[in-house]
């Protein structure tokens, strides 16, 4: 009788997802988003030769978007499971640490950490309920959640209510001012991305996948479906409420109308779905693209109602012709550049 | 005493409008399966039409209702037309028309926020502020007209679906779309006509929302959830479950508003349609969780 070795078997397939891997990495360009960064990190320099504060907001706008559609893309892009309710983490981020700024006088910039983890431990309490539906009565459950979340933050002495609480400004000139919030946004937009990435190559992150594709399958293949779903949804929160953290020092207030309106979730939602749900270039690719989009209809245009037409247009487009996204439509078509294939 | 009573009038006065505007929804989600989230914006397009009859023409929205239906009814072909009939193949349907229909609102909001600016509005035909006296309970004639014409409109609509041949259609389509078309229905044209209507109700709940309630462009982000609510805890696609709901709920929230303060009756919507989406997901009248 035969006998078959494991140690062997393991061995053999551990060489062959290596010579995978290897194949995987020739396709990509590691040096693209290195460059990318390098050249992030160095930018402020700017400020000694001349006045780039408008542009150090826009990238400090953009990385902070990189985050949340990047923790986003956890839940909608490899889970499938669409929030149109993540705003309610970037409140609950910013309120926690806001307050944490106001009262106590500590950085949100060191909190946000720990802001984070609180918007993450709430998305997994509100996952553990939400999550329990799916398709179309999951995403009416995520708006009902941002207008019950408006209501209570909005009458909520203790934060301020409508009227939010001020935050004080840092003491730094005027062009070195905004300098500690848009390195904390680079470091946590290249950490989300980072993660987006360990997390789709894990084995967690396969089961994700696996859930967007077949619910049912999945759990009858094993996967604990209900706990990667919450925990998805948890991770997601994670992000988006460290972003919440420091953009409120960031914004010098902290309001139920700067977190809790419909903009900012339809845009962490339209920017994975004009890059690429489920793809780790996608949302900052979705990210840069938007930013870019609304400054022009503000600055050429300056009217916000027709920013939100404008967006509503891109989106209806998008959904209508490119439902898998710029990265998805390129990589479908065997036609994604090497710069842009981070997955 | 005479304060519950009161509460609970008014409660059932708002009812009908809330009704008009979730059956209409109802509608659209039983036989196209789309579960309309424009549905409020347009509902705001309705209500511009009658303000701007109103104020430059004098018209009563009670006479431009009809118009609206027609015009939004138009608006409702064309957008079937252009948008959903080619989502009809896509892997995602539903989903995929959520989504769809959100960007929609986005865009109304945004065309109506750039035409008519964010102020708000309200048309004031003399009934609006005017009231009958039943000892000492008051009922708003503009909320009391406004109960029955959308009755009215609501019962004609239900003795369509249930009477006439092409009602019958919707309704067997409703039911079972695959079975509807096996036996002979043109489910496509069932769906155009039907998306029609239920588009042309939202234009009919608008010209009576214009005198009910102060209105701007970005207010259907409440009114989605609240019509959601009803649709939601009727039972996706029964519009007597809707209209029952609609009773129901606000009622609850007249109640919850005397009691707790006018924020927290908005909240009782939210909390409702929360709480039986993850309790009871096929609603009152649903017969299976077709959304879970």
């Amino acid at each position: 009788m035969p006998t078959i070795d494991t140690d062997d078997i393991l061995e053999q397939r551990r060489a062959y997802n290596e010579t995978l891997a290897q194949a995987a990495d020739k396709t990509r360009a590691m040096w693209f988003p290195m460059a990318v960064m390098a050249v992030l990190l160095a930018l402020p320099a700017l400020q000694f030769v001349g006045n780039y504060n408008y542009l150090i907001h826009l990238v400090l706008f953009t990385a902070s978007y990189v985050v949340m559609a990047s923790g986003w893309n956890v839940l909608g892009g490899f889970t499938g499971y669409i929030s149109l309710g993540h705003n309610v983490f970037f409140a609950v981020g910013g309120y926690f640490a806001g307050m944490a700024f106001a009262r106590l006088e500590i950085s949100t910039i060191i909190l946000a950490p720990v802001a984070g983890l609180v918007a993450g431990a709430l998305g997994y309490l509100i996952g553990l309920i939400t999550l329990r539906v799916r398709g179309p009565s999951f995403i009416i459950s995520s708006l009902a959640l941002v207008m019950i979340f408006r209501i209570l933050f909005e009458n909520w002495e203790f934060v301020g209510g409508a009227a939010g609480v001020a935050l004080k400004a840092n003491s730094l000139p005027v062009e070195w001012a905004k300098l500690p919030y848009y390195y904390a946004f680079i470091v946590m937009a290249a950490f989300a991305v980072w993660a987006s990435y360990r997390i789709k190559h894990s084995k967690f992150g396969l089961g994700l996948r696996a859930i967007s594709k077949d619910e049912i399958k999945s759990e009858s293949a094993g996967i604990d479906t209900r706990f990667y779903k919450v925990m998805a949804f948890a991770i997601s929160a994670f992000f988006v409420g460290m972003a919440g953290a420091v953009w409120g020092e960031y914004l010098t207030y902290i309001r139920p109308n700067i977190f809790l309106i419909i903009l900012v979730s339809v845009n962490m939602v339209l920017m994975c779905i004009l890059g690429g749900k489920g793809t780790i270039a996608g949302p900052v690719i979705g990210a840069v693209l938007i930013v870019a989009f609304n400054e022009f209809f503000v600055a050429t245009l300056g009217a916000s109602e027709i920013n939100i037409l404008a967006t509503g247009l891109i989106m209806m487009l998008c959904l209508m012709f490119f439902p898998l996204g710029i990265v998805g439509t390129l990589a479908r078509h065997r036609k994604l550049p090497r710069i842009l294939n981070w997955d | 005493m005479a304060d519950m009573i009161q509460i609970l009038v008014l409660g059932l006065a708002l009812g009908g409008v809330y009704a008009l505007m979730g059956s209409g929804l109802s509608l659209v989600f039983g036989v196209m399966r789309i579960v309309n989230l424009a549905h409020p914006s347009l509902v705001m397009v309705g209500a511009y039409i009658a303000y701007w009859a109103f104020r430059l023409g004098g018209v009563d929205p009670m006479v431009i209702l009809p118009v609206a239906l027609v015009i939004l009814a138009a608006t409702g072909v064309l957008l079937y037309k252009l948008v959903f009939e080619r989502e009809a193949r896509s892997a995602k349907y539903s989903e995929m028309t959520v989504l769809l229909t959100f960007a929609l609102a986005m865009v109304v909001e945004g065309a109506l926020g750039t035409a008519f600016t964010n102020t708000q509005r309200v048309t004031s035909p003399d009934y609006a502020t005017d009231a009958f006296f039943i000892g000492s309970v008051f009922i708003p004639k503009g909320q009391l007209y406004s109960g029955i014409v959308s009755l009215t409109i609501i019962s004609a609509l239900a003795l369509f679906l249930k009477y006439s041949a092409f009602g019958n259609a919707i309704r067997a389509t409703t039911q079972n779309r695959d079975a509807a078309e096996l036996l002979g229905v043109n489910v496509n044209l069932v769906g155009l006509v039907s998306f029609a209507i239920g588009i042309g109700l939202a234009g009919a709940a608008g010209a009576l929302v214009s005198f009910v309630f102060s209105f701007f462009p970005a207010k259907h982000w409440e009114w989605i959830a609240i019509l959601m609510s009803l649709v939601v805890l009727g039972g996706m696609g029964s519009i007597l479950g809707t209209v029952l709901a609609a009773f129901i709920l606000s009622i609850v929230a007249a109640y919850v508003g005397f009691f707790f303060g006018a924020t927290w009756s908005t909240l009782t919507f939210f909390v409702a349609l929360f709480v039986v989406l993850l309790v009871r997901p096929q609603g009152l009248f649903g017969e299976k969780p077709e959304l879970a």
